[in-house]
């Protein structure tokens, strides 16, 4: 390998190893060791950790953090796709509708959460509006629930969702479309049976990119659930705070780190152009 | 050209910004308001230092840090009963008592108290108990933990995220000892927690306090001190401590055995036990306060507060928890997991 | 359809804008209730004013530049190199960490420096924070540095080389200079996601360190403040002009 390559690589290479490979190596061993009483590990090793993620209370947990993100990556595809046909087909003020999408997307993911709870809560924007307008006799509870959560994730990740599914659409040749029409196909059929099928690399990348964050999502749950809608992500945070319980929480992280690795393996199988 | 003025500018000014404040440090980790407003400002001002003061909500919170050995905090606040098992883990230095010479000021039932007989670990600074803060508008009026699993408070109703207090609660509400450590008996606790789930809206500390006061929480668990400021914001509210018993704590102040700063340390306990400072911490945050001295030069209406000074006949119905066991306390963390995980 | 399609992003981009526009008009509320009693500036008042605010900001701003300025080196290089060679383990590593939930990057970071402090005997600190900002930024920077390079046409080194330049100066005379737009542009995008993060600075964060997030945390979970409103519309006026800054350099 030339000098230069070797130079230009040293510090990622650092990275991956200092900063990637060495931590997670050190949560895979945390995981086989036991708790401290009051923070920590010790010795021994034993693999209750993993046997205690089999125990069906926590399997819960990862069934709803699943059936959450899946809602969320369903919802975001089914509102996205719409809109990024939409900037793709159009002819002027693409890069403004573009930058329309992606201003709220990079403004701070804590205050996009913080505005569902200023206008959900039962003293909120929403139910003081409705209240005042006779609707309402009581706020309605809408902060504080598994439906809060999934608007909350829809809304932080749905940009997430339109990019990947934008880039790929706008490649699209329109001739096809036209040849499409040529055939005979109404203006729905033409959508499902030419569009969707072509879009296929952006929407794995768009899932991809939608359903693993939401999987390990902490903050939404934690800001919108109340610290009752427990998903996975507050599960491990919880483990290495207020629980207390390091080899735990490391096998939850494990367990979550897998399931990323196995939906980037299906990713590059899927869309492997996609990539660097 | 331009862009590597920019960088070096840049990063010059990031690199004199680290070297700030000359004057010694002494880095404070305490409860959320337990301390007035002019408090820290009058003790920089006073001795030449500067404070990093920061809050936490729990004493997990707290213990997450400092258990490591290395957090750099020189004070922190724990609740009595962590106080013991802090000590054996070596993590808090023992006390000089030649350096704390307003420790007379504490009333005499904290002057050896059950979780430190000498004081050698530890200062009492606040004092409280766990109860039910309510809106008045609930009826039946909430008087017992059995109460809070009413389900026509669903969605209205919080507890503290606490897990001895909360487990604590269902423990009495079946009428369970608070401490038990019989495992039959906390997994019972924790179905009547589970069951009860539903009906909770959020487990919050201290956070909860606004809600309540703008009503969009009617019933909370809530420690004595936070629904005495909570009470003092909406006269709509009212505490009551259960029928059934209830806990009482303390928290401490303990000096960290990691601490560079021990003298200075010693300096600040030293500080926050003179009657007036106590006293204005007390009267701003009404707060209970260890410190006899203190409490003699509070106004009327706080020294008188059933919330925070409660009645003999209430205090019979109290008790200070001990520090438990280790195998008990792992299997309460673990069904404190499964509740919030359910 | 077209009308179709048109009506519905309209909506969309409603649904994206209302919350944030929500909460930057009602910064302006004299009153702390729902209730608009009125203009004021009186929270943008209190933000200024607040001691441990502007504490959490310096911390913030320091961190993120630092940690850019490291990540943004790190990641360009590599883009760079990659592009001439690839290694599928270190971009497949890259998009790992690209796709890794937060929590997961920070209790593993966190479990890291535990570790290691026990040897070194030292505390959590800034020193920390930034370590665990370039972690997951340099998947940024070379991301974006990459796509960037995919638009460069890799004759022109060539053709430097063939006039007698080393390898080092044909990158810093000719690709660097081209592709430095998007090199801005991916330093940009790594100080506002290394300025917004609040999952991995709150665990691996010490003492001296705290961030301007967790200090909205902190005031989001005690309840409604209208001081919130106030610097979420400071932080998305600005994030908001950083990006778009970002997106004219990656277009050029």
């Amino acid at each position: 390998m030339n000098r230069l390559r070797f130079w230009f690589l040293l510090p990622a290479w650092l990275w991956l190893a200092l900063l990637f490979l060495a931590p997670l190596a050190i949560v895979c061993v945390y995981s086989l060791l036991s708790r401290g009483t009051y923070g920590g590990v010790e010795l021994p090793w034993t693999w209750e950790s993993y046997r205690r993620l089999i125990d069906p209370l926590y399997g819960t947990i990862l069934l709803r953090s699943i059936a959450i993100s899946a809602a969320a990556t369903a919802i975001c595809l089914v509102m996205g796709f719409p809109l990024a046909l939409f900037i793709a087909r159009a002819t002027r003020r693409k890069s403004l509708y573009l930058h329309l999408v992606i201003l709220p997307f990079w403004t701070s993911f804590l205050v996009r959460t913080y505005a569902w709870m200023f206008l959900l809560r039962d003293t909120g924007l929403v139910n003081t509006a409705l209240i005042g307008l006779g609707v309402l006799r009581e706020p309605l509870p809408l902060l504080y629930n598994d439906g809060a959560v999934l608007l909350g994730l829809v809304y932080g990740f749905l940009p997430f969702m339109v990019l990947p599914l934008y880039a790929t659409l706008e490649r699209m040749d329109p001739a096809l479309l036209e040849a499409a029409a040529d055939l005979g196909a109404r203006p729905w059929a033409t959508l499902f049976r030419v569009v969707v099928p072509l879009a296929n690399p952006g929407i794995w990348a768009g899932t991809l990119l939608v359903f693993i964050p939401c999987l390990g999502a902490y903050l939404t749950p934690d800001l919108l659930g109340g610290g009752k809608s427990v998903m996975v992500g507050n599960l491990v945070q919880n483990q290495f705070t207020n629980a207390r319980d390091w080899p735990f929480g490391s096998a939850v992280s494990l367990i979550l780190m897998l399931f990323t690795l196995a939906a980037l393996a299906a990713f590059y199988r899927r869309a492997p152009k996609e990539l660097l | 050209m331009k862009r590597r003025t920019f960088l070096t500018s840049a990063l010059s000014a990031g690199v004199s910004a680290c070297r700030r404040d000359p004057r010694p440090r002494l880095n404070v980790y305490n409860w959320s308001a337990y301390v007035a407003p002019d408090t820290i400002p009058n003790f920089e001002k006073e001795y030449g230092v500067r404070v990093r003061y920061a809050t936490y909500e729990s004493n997990e919170e707290m213990l997450a840090q400092v258990v490591s050995g290395n957090s750099g905090w020189d004070i922190v606040f724990p609740t009595h009963n962590r106080v013991p098992p802090m000590s054996a883990m070596g993590i808090i230095a023992p006390l000089d008592h030649r350096r704390l010479k307003n420790l007379s000021n504490l009333e005499p039932q904290f002057q050896s108290p059950s979780w430190d007989r000498d004081l050698r670990w530890s200062i009492p600074y606040m004092w409280f108990g766990s109860g039910i803060a309510f809106n008045r508008l609930v009826v039946p009026t909430p008087q017992a933990w059995a109460d809070l699993w009413n389900p026509r408070l669903k969605g209205r109703l919080t507890m503290l995220d606490d897990p001895e207090d909360v487990i604590g609660a269902s423990l009495k509400k079946l009428g369970l000892p608070f401490e038990s450590t019989d495992p039959d008996q906390l997994r019972r606790a924790e179905r009547a927690l589970i069951e009860q789930k539903p009906l909770v809206r959020a487990y919050l500390n201290a956070e909860v306090r606004d809600q309540l006061v703008s009503g969009d929480v009617l019933v909370a668990q809530l420690w004595s001190t936070t629904a005495a400021q909570a009470l003092d914001a909406a006269p709509s509210l009212d505490f009551v401590f259960p029928v059934e018993g209830f806990p009482l704590y303390c928290d401490c102040a303990v000096i960290l055995r990691e601490s560079h700063r021990q003298e200075l340390a010693h300096v600040f306990l030293d500080y926050i036990l003179r009657p007036p400072v106590s006293a204005g911490i007390a009267q701003a945050t009404l707060t209970a306060t260890a410190n006899g001295a203190a409490r003699a030069l509070l106004a009327e209406k706080i020294r008188t507060s059933p919330a925070l000074y409660p009645p003999p006949n209430v205090m019979q119905r109290g008790q200070w928890p001990g520090t438990l066991p280790a195998a008990a306390q792992r299997l309460r963390d673990r069904i404190w997991t499964e509740v919030k995980a359910a | 359809m077209k009308r179709g399609l048109a009506i519905y992003a309209a909506a969309a981009y409603l649904f994206l804008h209302l919350p944030l526009a929500t909460l930057v008009l009602f910064s302006f509320n004299a009153s702390r209730f729902t209730l608009w009693e009125g203009f004021s500036l009186r929270w943008y008042q209190a933000v200024f004013t607040d001691a441990e605010m502007a504490d959490a900001m310096w911390n913030s701003v320091i961190i993120a530049i630092v940690s850019t300025i490291i990540s943004t080196v790190a990641g360009t290089l590599a883009a760079y190199a990659l592009w001439k060679r690839s290694s599928r383990l270190l971009s497949g590593s890259l998009y790992l960490s690209l796709v890794t939930p937060e929590i997961v990057t920070g209790i593993s970071l966190l479990a890291f420096f535990q570790w290691t402090f026990r040897w070194l005997g030292w505390h959590l600190g800034l020193h920390t924070v930034i370590l665990a900002h370039v972690s997951f930024s340099i998947a940024y920077v070379a991301i974006v540095v990459a796509a960037r390079l995919r638009t460069f046409d890799a004759s022109l080194e060539e053709a430097a080389m063939d006039l007698g330049a080393t390898e080092w100066r044909a990158f810093r005379r000719v690709t660097l200079p081209a592709i430095s737009p998007g090199v801005i542009a991916a330093g940009l995008l790594a100080l506002t996601i290394s300025f917004d993060d609040y999952v991995i600075t709150s665990l691996v964060a010490g003492v001296d360190s705290t961030t301007l997030p967790m200090v909205i945390y902190a005031m989001a979970r005690r309840g409604a403040n209208p001081s919130i409103n106030a610097i979420s519309a400071l932080i998305v006026v600005i994030f908001g002009a950083v990006i778009l800054i970002s997106e004219r350099l990656r277009e050029a």
